[in-house]
């Protein structure tokens, strides 16, 4: 009898992602169910999920581009006929990247490519870039996000090459504006936005960190929430309100497995399922 | 004003080249139009010279020694001057593999499709690393990429640019696979009938 995934968040593991544990253990810390996917198995076991994550890493070795090669596997037409259908889909990172390449974001015109997660553009440096960067919130119907409130800054660890939002058509842009579909951008401590780098770190058109559909079930961020679900995550140098929490809670079992700012992604999915 | 490519092509199986196979052919359903898939590393140099042929020493002598362009230990090389003489031991001119079964006899096309970036950063670190190198001349223009060289059924020339460009550009997630043209374009180097 195969697993059904009723009621469950199904995180799609394809050949060579990586994150794949850590994100289903964020998403059991809020309460919620989570169970792993295999790309390869019958698309049909997923009809009954609560929600898709896709997770971070090298799907397909990053081959041609990174995210291309998962976004024609068989299963993520069945992740788009979910999205279509309302259900909650995230992708982080190399997730995002499926997910762009799928054209299920922006998703204006459904299942066209209409925008580039492309290599990075960085003062002095090119090709991986791995730090800690500050997201702001945006105004938007983002069910990934509803945990925050408009305008706040939390610090996110970020861990990619190929991270620049990129589009040519700056009509698309426009409407991904005007539709609240910029869920997450790059920005200082104090939240401004500064399209240079650091602040920008890797060169995203309008700062962008996280895209979400019109609709808003589904997200694709390059910053890795699961990476910073617990407070012991966040480096102690950090600086601001989550550097000064970490570091206050140094040598502290307990307090340092307190939540983390990526815990709200998380925990904004739990509320939605609370509130249905 | 002379011309210079380079091409660059792994010794060892490509993994890449055998990836982007199978996706067109067993994800995107082009089996039975796709004959063969080679991929290769390339760069355009546009230089001013009196002497092409010395010329064309220097450019491979730097070539050689910098891992950026080649690493002999697993790749195979071949840098030449306009149609004319060349270096190396890449023989691109008989370089069409053909990956389908009993494909041998069959006629079609062989395009090469280069996949550029729209942002020129990475061209113009080339052509300033190579400047860096070269004692006696300089390169004035400078193009790089991936050249994809497609192997495929065609009636001809037209028919098989038009197939090359659905299968190269991406536009959705049922189609085109080699390039996102939100941030790479494509150009056409030639198509050959094979």
């Amino acid at each position: 009898m195969p697993e059904t995934f009723q009621d469950k968040v199904a995180i799609i593991q394809f050949p060579g992602v990586n994150c794949e544990y850590e994100t289903a253990r964020a998403v059991r810390m809020v309460g919620l169910e989570a169970e792993l996917f295999r790309w390869n198995e019958d698309p049909h076991m997923l009809d009954h999920c609560s929600a898709v994550i896709l997770p971070g890493g090298f799907s397909y070795q990053d081959r041609i581009r990174a995210g291309v090669v998962a976004a024609k596997d068989k299963i993520m037409g069945k992740v788009s006929e979910l999205a279509r259908e309302g259900r909650p889909v995230l992708g982080i990172c190399n997730g995002a990247q499926v997910l762009v390449e799928s054209g299920l974001i922006p998703g204006i015109h459904w299942e066209r490519v209409d925008l580039a997660l492309a290599p990075n553009i960085m003062a002095d440096r090119e090709g991986y870039y791995c730090t800690w960067i500050y997201l702001r919130c945006e105004e938007s119907g983002c069910v990934w996000t509803r945990a925050f409130r408009t305008g706040e800054v939390v610090p996110m660890p970020i861990a990619h090459a190929e991270g620049r939002f990129a589009i040519t058509d700056r009509d698309v842009l426009g409407e991904m504006e005007k539709q609240g579909q910029i869920a997450l951008r790059y920005c200082t401590p104090a939240g401004e936005i500064d399209e240079r780098f650091p602040v920008n770190p890797n060169g995203s058109v309008s700062n962008i960190a996280g895209v979400c559909n019109a609709e808003g079930n589904v997200l694709a961020m390059m910053p890795h929430p699961e990476r910073a679900t617990w407070l012991r995550q966040v480096p102690e140098d950090l600086g601001g309100p989550w550097g000064g929490k970490r570091t206050s809670s140094s040598g502290d079992r307990n307090g340092l497995e307190a939540e983390g700012p990526g815990m709200m992604f998380f925990s904004s999915l739990a509320a939605k399922e609370v509130d249905e | 004003m002379a011309r210079f490519d380079l091409w660059v092509k792994l010794k060892v199986i490509d993994l890449v080249a055998q990836t982007a196979w199978m996706t067109l052919t067993e994800k995107l359903g082009l089996e039975g139009e796709l004959l063969g898939l080679a991929r290769y590393s390339f760069w355009r140099m546009e230089i001013e010279t009196d002497d092409g042929p010395a010329a064309l020493d220097e450019i491979d002598r730097v070539i050689r020694l910098d891992s950026a362009f080649t690493n002999q230990n697993k790749h195979l090389y071949m840098l030449r001057m306009d149609e004319g003489p060349a270096r190396g031991d890449l023989l691109l001119d008989k370089d069409y593999p053909v990956l389908v079964e009993n494909g041998g006899g069959r006629s079609g096309f062989a395009v090469d499709c280069l996949v550029r970036e729209l942002d020129t950063e990475r061209e113009e670190g080339y052509r300033s690393r190579l400047n860096a190198r070269l004692e006696n001349i300089q390169v004035n223009g400078l193009a790089a990429g991936e050249v994809w060289r497609i192997l495929l059924d065609a009636g001809n020339e037209k028919e098989a640019e038009q197939k090359v460009e659905r299968i190269v550009v991406t536009t959705s997630r049922r189609e085109g696979l080699l390039l996102n043209p939100h941030y790479q374009r494509l150009e056409i180097l030639s198509i050959v009938p094979i």
